[in-house]
């Protein structure tokens, strides 16, 4: 069986002004990834986990490898892989439907249906009744969840989904989790996940790639032997607490360093 | 109606009071500035007479073609250079040498060039309004968000659906409120320009007036530039709500 997302010697350079070569933000990545499976990209700031989301979303080209989508080349963004930023993105003219709508009307999806298809999604993601709002009406927590309706409805094959719950504050954070940990089980989508947070990594992946920063390579990666879906009390198995423990063992050592490091912004 | 509007009203009463007050009672030189009984009638006389809206007409006619041209130009000079730095670094130093030269100060040229009537008009006009249109596009241009747009690719959008549905919206709120200095620097514009270079407009009307000494007309005329201009003013706020009602808006 052939992988969905097919990743192959992967490089990204980033070109700086008086430094030959430039940045080397990706160096010779390797990854598979599955229809179905839920992936974590786990690492420091400034290890290039975001690039790389940002590669296979295909807003950034590749320098030098493959980045195969079933088999074929990524050209550019495509409805097939659709994203979840950090800081929402959702268009501030527009209503929560409209913002749902968007994928499915750039489809020529007649309005009838694709109010129907975001009526779904908006009720998946508990945000039945703010269909009206505005983005600035709405709390960080229901922007979220509007914006995972909005990359869900035009059914992807791929969801990305970069540091989404980064700018919430940690109660929030929570309960998105388990909401996504919820979502990803009943659509079955593929889905990669960048976090810099471990817990997060363990509760939500099947599987666990650790990155390290300067250049971006991948350092280990490690299988959840945890079932989906994930309930909260997934939090308080022997299973999920020690795997928390090992990765934080692995990790700190670099943390402690990038603690000490310039915090390189990486896009 | 609200607290703060009645004391709105209440001090415009107050003014008006005194004014009437201090005239009645002669402390106020009749020819200087004549009392608001005065201007009432001056008013009426003016629109019995159809002068008043016959040279309002001729104003705002011309602050429209102004308006429209500086628009054009300003939204279309402001996208282009907003996207190419190459042209951007060209044009903006002349761009920022001319816009501190205020419009009056193109009055003698805008007379060489195009004489008497209302081409100068158009032109002081247009001269007043296409900057405050040129620098708000350009900076919206320039502060378009990149995530933004990376949202709507990924979500499916071509050339078409961006434009339309992303780029223009996402202009508006910093494109519109250029678009309101313009129009009130382009009728402040209008009518210095007529003061001098026109043979109607409001303008005109104030200035025919001085020479004869007629100061009620010249005040009535003044108070009907006041009153336009706060209604234009106004009706660009409404527009603004209508257009873009997702903006949030210091209450």
């Amino acid at each position: 069986m052939t992988a969905q997302l097919s990743i192959a010697n992967l490089i990204k350079r980033f070109p700086v002004r008086g430094k030959a070569g430039g940045i080397l933000a990706l160096d010779g990545i390797n990854l598979e990834v599955n229809s179905g499976e839920f992936v974590l990209l786990l690492g420091p700031s400034g290890c290039g986990k975001s690039t790389l989301l940002n590669v296979i979303a295909g807003f950034l080209k590749a320098t030098e490898g493959q980045v195969l989508h079933e088999g074929k080349p990524i050209q550019g963004p495509d409805r097939r892989r659709t994203v979840v930023f950090q800081d929402y993105a959702l268009f501030p003219w527009m209503t929560v439907q409209q913002n749902v709508e968007f994928g499915l009307k750039t489809q020529g999806m007649p309005a009838a249906e694709r109010a129907d298809v975001a009526h779904t999604f908006i009720d998946m993601v508990r945000l039945s009744g703010f269909e009206d709002r505005f983005p600035h009406e709405i709390s960080g927590g229901m922007k979220q969840r509007a914006a995972i309706a909005r990359a869900l409805a035009p059914n992807p094959d791929i969801l990305l989904m970069d540091e989404p719950f980064g700018a919430l504050d940690a109660q929030t954070r929570v309960l998105l989790q388990e909401e996504v940990a919820r979502i990803s089980a009943e659509t079955q989508n593929t889905v990669l996940f960048v976090t810099h947070s471990i817990e997060e990594a363990v509760f939500l992946g099947d599987r666990i790639v650790v990155m390290s920063a300067r250049p971006g390579r991948i350092r280990a990666e490690y299988t959840v032997p945890i079932e989906r879906p994930r309930t909260p009390e997934v939090r308080s198995r022997p299973e999920f607490i020690e795997l928390t423990q090992e990765l934080w063992n692995t990790l700190k050592p670099e943390w402690q360093n990038d603690t000490a490091g310039d915090d390189a912004e990486e896009t | 109606m609200k607290a703060s509007h009645l004391r709105h009203l209440a001090g415009f009463a107050a003014f008006i009071g005194i004014w009437q007050f201090l005239s009645t009672v002669g402390w106020i030189n009749p020819v200087l500035l004549p009392s608001p009984e005065r201007l009432i009638g001056a008013a009426w006389e003016l629109l019995d007479a159809g002068i008043l809206v016959t040279h309002t007409v001729a104003s705002l006619w011309r602050v429209l073609i102004g308006f429209l041209l500086a628009s054009a130009v300003g939204i279309g000079a402001g996208v282009i250079l907003g996207f190419s730095p190459v042209l951007s670094d060209l044009f903006r130093p002349i761009v920022e040498s001319l816009r501190p030269i205020p419009p009056i100060a193109w009055t003698p040229i805008a007379i060489l060039w195009f004489g008497v009537g209302d081409a100068p008009s158009y032109f002081l006009v247009f001269i007043g309004a296409v900057f405050p249109v040129f620098v708000n596009t350009f900076s919206a241009v320039r502060n378009i968000d990149r995530t933004q747009i990376n949202a709507a690719l990924c979500l499916g959008a071509g050339p078409g659906i961006l434009i339309k549905d992303v780029l223009i919206p996402a202009s508006l709120p910093i494109i519109f409120p250029g678009l309101r200095i313009a129009l009130g620097v382009g009728w402040m514009c209008v009518v210095a320009a007529e003061l001098i270079a026109a043979q109607s407009g409001l303008g005109y009307m104030i200035q025919q007036n001085r020479v004869l000494l007629q100061t009620h007309y010249v005040v009535t005329g003044m108070i009907t530039i006041g009153i336009v201009g706060f209604a234009m003013s106004a009706a660009m706020g409404l527009l603004e709500r209508r257009l873009i009602p997702w903006m949030e808006r210091p209450r």
